[in-house]
């Protein structure tokens, strides 16, 4: 009888864990889904020219390096957007892979941006990097930083 | 009465912001000396100095777009073709986020590669986070700037 009640217990407690990593699993795969979504959110909030939902998942601290090397505040950044929206045709997001640390995530991908600069096609491909903060329930990005495939 | 509560709370919570913005100050200035410790050991070629400062999970961009993990930036650091000359980095800036600090930057390295000599600058972004005691960086990012 003891044998079968430790037995059971011991069924037990493998159950919790097993739950209890499903569930963490579970949170895992939705933060990532989560900070996915954003990033596409971005890149056709961006298409659109739709500033209010671009600003919306940025902190007011962010910290943006341009692919010309420019730093700019989240306040400059969607000045550039806006003047870029201009001319710039299409963004492509090719590939993202996403690093979790807790309530930090990296994410690095590579893009393409189609538009037309002084009457001038252009085709640009670059790297990013944008590093997402959770607070509370949400992710915000607070860094991010672009550059030119050269190699 | 509230008003002398208000004032009590007001004088009580003082010390604690200045002692947290003290911690916040002492934290930056940490976080900027890993990133002068990070430029030495990239100058001096000492891989287990470096190998302490990059968590091993690191995603490396370099100013080319490149790609890297820990191991292809350990290697290309170490390879025998890049002798670097001098690293320094200017106006840096930490922003804090709890266990989390972004650092940016502008790196001038200057030296030899491939036998040819080398001069660029570049604009950096770092993301450190703190491992109980000691801080690690997971990704850094650089772009070129004009010189």
């Amino acid at each position: 009888m003891l044998h079968h009640r430790a037995k059971s217990i011991g069924i037990g407690i493998v159950l919790g864990c097993v739950s209890l990593l499903a569930a963490q699993a579970d949170g895992d795969q939705s933060a990532r889904s989560n900070i996915l979504a954003l990033e596409h959110a971005w890149d056709q909030a961006q298409q659109r020219g739709d500033f209010k939902a671009i600003a919306a998942i940025l902190d007011n601290s962010l910290i943006y390096v341009d692919y010309d090397g420019a730093l700019l505040t989240k306040t400059q950044y969607l000045t550039r957007v806006k003047e870029n929206s201009t001319h710039m045709e299409q963004i492509v997001p090719e590939q993202m892979t996403l690093q979790r640390f807790g309530n930090t995530a990296i994410v690095v991908g590579t893009y393409r941006v189609k538009g037309m600069e002084n009457g001038k096609p252009y085709l640009r491909r670059g790297r990013f990097t944008d590093t997402w903060v959770r607070t509370g329930d949400l992710w915000i990005c607070v860094a991010a930083e672009a550059t030119p495939i050269l190699h | 009465m509230w008003k002398l509560t208000c004032w009590f709370a007001l004088l009580a919570a003082t010390p604690l912001l200045a002692q947290n913005s003290s911690q916040s100050a002492a934290e930056e200035a940490r976080i900027l000396n890993l990133e002068n410790a990070w430029n030495q050991a990239q100058g001096q070629k000492d891989g287990s100095a470096l190998r302490m400062l990059l968590g091993p999970e690191l995603v490396y961009v370099d100013y080319d777009g490149k790609l890297m993990d820990k191991a292809e930036y350990l290697a290309k650091v170490q390879a025998p073709s890049l002798q670097p000359a001098k690293l320094v980095n200017e106006s840096m800036h930490v922003q804090l986020y709890g266990a989390v600090a972004i650092v940016s930057g502008v790196c001038h390295e200057t030296g030899v590669k491939n036998g040819k000599a080398y001069s660029v600058r570049m604009r950096f972004t770092d993301t450190w986070i703190r491992h109980s005691e000691s801080w690690m960086c997971v990704a850094s990012h650089s772009t070129l700037i004009d010189q």
